[in-house]
């Protein structure tokens, strides 16, 4: 086996399909931060425990450092570079993190975005057993939660005002 | 925008958009990558080492070892540690670099073309150590049979004591003495992001180094001192920081990087070198919490006055000190508690062993004192029978006392203030609320014959800033912009030094500087954080930034509105803030004044316990503060429940093994750090606003202070609804079962 052999792989992030020539075995965490320098998706632990590197695919929150670059080609892959709107216009569960002071260092805030973000556009009024089980998986060292699990409250809020 | 009033974190929108540049997200195209070897030895003398093989391995670029660091040694407080362990040395440092002393200790630095590269260049360092005998831990290194430095004939390399009154009296006038031997453990930071620095020489020929970390400036002399030159010629920077909470404020990347970058230089390689750790790097690389044992005495009358405190404080330094002799004063006088104690004797000794070094961790000390004092006391109170916030209010320390060094107290004592506080809120007479059962295991039904709730009280006091006689300061600098006709500035420059280490220190000097000078927010513009352009801020660490970072950027302020006055335009202020000179202890007595400042708590907590199991919830957490001025309400709340969080993993789930001299379990998926599932159902944070005399608008310092007293609000309250007392953490379900076997409960 080669393992440096390098293939092209097609990987469509945030609407847009990009081409990244890299070894079938490369993390999609590093295909996203080293060939296609969106460094907002962190990698805390290599090893899925706690979800800084969580990014959508095809909707649903992933560990990007358990998953190979390769395994999702074609799907949609959605990061925190592409939460805001075109204009800049803060994501719903950007606006309400900010807001609601739920970061402090901020090193694990785009994962925790990013499961928000999934958990809100499925069910924009969850519970708060609903909150705690979808943010379950990522871990925070900063804040306690409390402002986070007030930030997706608030998030929920804000999408249910915006839909009106 | 008003102090005392909640703005947005200036840093919100970068991080959540990811705009944010951490250390590993920077590195230039061209960057070279660089791995730092550890040797694997947590004692052992190496006999030889041959890098050829590495040197001639595909895209090896140099490789750089102990003979290219021109003063082989490190130390934040005494040197005693080799930058990099080797055979050859340029002779000009004073300690020895052939013995390896810990697992963590550095071998070489690899640079290659990229980052596999230089990874299997590392594999192939052929080296050959002789095993020397080990002293792992406390108990072994006592007998200084093993001597972890040679240059000495103790490892017991810092005593402290405290002699006050009559200590043997003291205990024969007491109706009740409580005795206990306190088992504290090692905690690991786990700061989400890990370690990462990426050096070069930048256009004015410094050695450049950007990380994160808690001090430019200590960084900075660190880096100078290895590398024999003038500060001047090193520049250090921060990137954003992903957490720190003291390890941080030890080197790991920084001088290696800048001895790298300086190599590289001298071989004519005009490119950037980075280098990340791996989580499993960081967690075997850097120091930790200490581990400690403490052996004490508590004598008191039957109406509960103190009448003596003896302790024995054994802390495990490890293989080097770092900040230990810091947290060993800490220690040292948080052990008494926060109350008169007209009595005692209080010996503190830091030693070294073949282990992991113990270092600057949220508190450093108070949380290891405070478990002794706050569990002495809350057993004193069960033994008595009585109320045991009752017991504290009589013996509390006030702005009369004259305190554990015999010195009195910095004005504005609060120890009374925050139990009053805390009981209104949560008498203790009062009948706990029915909480919801809890089951273990989420997806089977909970046990209600097995539910045992309780409650339990912890109080206490920490120092915010340096103690002890350091040269304590920090320093501003601002600049007013505007036309020389009007009369007020309409933009102001900010430049500091703080470490933003997600605490949201460059938030509320922003929303500082923009009060006093009464701009709104936005027009105030920060410069953070780089030694080219800030002034010495002293450490993000010892709660001490709001007081101190606060009090010199008034200065600061005060300057250029002078020199604006005058008509300077742009008016430029710079401050140096000195607080009250603190002083060391007297070796023998411990009289003197450590500190110029306190922050005081008092926590309740209530938990369930599910007695078949061990397993422990904690339900509501009552956490009072007199924090003297909350400049910004909500992150100084987000400072209350993020320290609980975390010393509740300290208190419950966090166990790092160490055998040997080796850490076991460095990975976040065996070292468990508590989720949103696991942190407490519900924190109440109850702010007091008692100035501080010297604070800026009042405030003290808030960051450490909810650890303080955590642990043994637990034990207390473990005890009310268990009847066990346990004198170690952390309290997984086994120990909890253990000891409840052993009580036959």
């Amino acid at each position: 086996m080669n393992a440096e052999e390098s293939y092209e792989i097609r990987l469509k992030v945030n609407g847009r399909t990009q081409h990244v020539t890299a070894p079938a075995r490369r993390l999609l965490s590093d295909a996203l931060r080293g060939e296609l320098g969106l460094t907002g998706t962190h990698v805390g632990c290599e090893h899925g425990v706690c979800g800084c590197c969580t990014v959508l695919v095809d909707g649903a929150p992933v560990r990007s450092c358990l998953t190979f670059a390769v395994a999702v080609q074609d799907k949609d892959i959605r990061t925190v570079e592409g939460l805001a709107a075109g204009d800049g216009e803060l994501h719903p569960v950007q606006e309400a993190f900010k807001e609601c002071h739920g970061l402090q260092c901020g090193f694990c805030t785009p994962g925790f975005l990013m499961t928000a973000c999934a958990l809100i556009e499925q069910n924009n009024d969850p519970t708060e057993q609903e909150i705690t089980e979808a943010i379950a998986g990522n871990l925070c060292r900063c804040t306690g939660y409390q402002n986070i699990r007030a930030a997706v409250r608030r998030a929920a809020e804000i999408t249910r005002s915006d839909k009106r | 925008m008003a102090v005392g009033t909640d703005s947005a974190r200036v840093d919100a929108v970068d991080k959540v958009t990811g705009l944010a540049l951490y250390p590993a997200d920077a590195v230039p195209k061209d960057a070279l990558h660089a791995v730092v070897v550890f040797t694997n030895q947590p004692h052992a003398r190496l006999v030889s080492m041959d890098l050829s093989k590495t040197v001639a391995s595909p895209g090896v670029v140099t490789v750089v070892t102990a003979a290219d660091v021109p003063v082989n040694e490190y130390g934040l407080t005494l040197f005693d540690q080799p930058v990099f362990i080797g055979l050859d040395d340029t002779g000009r440092s004073s300690v020895p670099c052939d013995v390896s002393r810990w697992e963590a200790d550095h071998l070489v630095v690899v640079v290659a073309e990229s980052l596999s590269e230089a990874r299997r260049a590392s594999a192939l360092i052929d080296t050959e150590w002789e095993p020397l005998p080990m002293a792992s831990d406390v108990a072994s290194a006592k007998a200084d049979e093993i001597l972890v430095h040679p240059g000495s004939s103790t490892n017991t390399y810092h005593t402290l004591q405290i002699r006050k009154g009559d200590a043997v009296l003291g205990m024969e006038a007491a109706d009740v003495i409580i005795e206990g031997t306190y088992e504290l453990p090692h905690q690991e930071h786990a700061y989400l992001q890990v370690e990462a620095a990426t050096a070069w020489i930048d256009e004015q020929d410094r050695v450049t180094v950007e990380t994160s970390g808690q001090w430019v400036h200590e960084d900075r002399e660190q880096i100078a001192h290895a590398l024999a030159v003038d500060e001047e010629e090193v520049r250090v920077r921060y990137a954003a920081i992903g957490g720190a909470f003291g390890g941080k404020e030890d080197m790991s990347l920084q001088i290696v990087m800048a001895v790298t970058a300086r190599k590289l230089g001298a071989l004519g390689i005009n490119r950037s070198v980075h280098c990340g750790w791996s989580r499993e790097e960081s967690i075997v690389g850097h120091h930790k919490r200490h581990r400690a044992t403490v052996t004490a005495r508590l004598g008191a009358t039957s109406e509960g006055f103190i009448t003596a405190v003896e302790a024995d404080v054994w802390l495990d330094a490890g293989a080097y000190n770092y900040t230990s002799n810091k947290v060993l004063g800490n220690l040292h006088l948080s052990v008494a508690g926060a109350y008169n104690v007209p009595n005692a004797r209080i010996d503190s000794r830091a030693i070294y062993t073949h282990s992991v070094p113990g270092g600057a961790f949220r508190g450093f000390g108070g949380p290891q004192g405070a478990f002794v004092a706050e569990s002495q006391m809350n057993k004193l109170a069960s033994k008595l029978g009585m109320d045991p916030m009752e017991l504290r209010q009589r013996n509390a320390l006030t702005d009369l006392s004259d305190g554990i060094t015999q010195s009195g107290l910095p004005e504005g004592v609060g120890v009374t203030r925050v139990i009053d506080a805390c009981v209104e809120r949560v008498p203790p007479s009062e009948e706990l609320p029915e909480y919801p059962p809890f089951s273990p295991i989420a997806s089977l039904p909970a046990k209600a014959e097995q539910l045992r709730q309780g409650r339990g009280y912890a109080v206490g006091m920490k120092n915010v800033g340096f103690s002890f006689g350091f040269p304590e300061a920090c320093e501003a600098d601002v600049v007013f912009h505007g036309d020389a006709d009007e009369e007020r500035p309409n933009r102001v420059e900010l430049f500091h030094s703080a470490a933003e280490v997600g605490q949201g220190v460059h938030t509320a000097l922003t929303q500082m500087v923009a009060y006093a000078v009464g701009l709104d927010f936005e027009s105030v513009d920060g410069f953070f954080s780089d030694t080219s352009t800030g002034g010495d801020s002293g450490s993000a660490s010892a709660s001490r930034l709001t007081f101190m970072a606060g009090n010199s950027v008034l200065g600061a302020v005060e300057e250029a509105e002078k020199a604006w006055a005058d008509g300077a335009r742009p008016a430029a202020g710079h401050f140096r803030y000195k607080p009250p000179m603190t002083e060391a202890l007297d070796p023998e007595t411990g009289e003197g004044q450590p500190n110029f400042c306190y922050g005081y708590m008092a926590q309740a907590v209530d938990l369930t316990v599910d007695v078949g199991t061990g397993h422990i919830r904690v339900d509501r957490v009552v956490s009072v503060h007199d924090v003297g001025k909350a400049i910004h309400p909500q992150m100084l709340r987000g400072q209350i429940e993020g320290a609980i969080a975390q010393a509740h993993g300290y208190t419950l789930s966090e166990q790092l093994v160490v055998e040997n001299g080796r850490i076991q379990n460095p990975r976040l998926s065996q070292y468990l750090i508590p989720g949103i599932g696991d942190v407490p159902a519900r924190v109440d944070c109850v702010i007091l606003e008692a100035a501080d005399p010297l604070g800026p608008w009042g405030a003290r310092g808030v960051s450490e202070m909810p650890y303080i007293t955590y642990a043994p609000a637990v034990t207390a309250a473990l005890y009310d609804a268990a009847g066990i007392w346990i004198n170690k953490f952390p309290l997984t379900p086994s120990v909890v079962l253990e000891h409840l076997a052993s009580a036959e409960i």
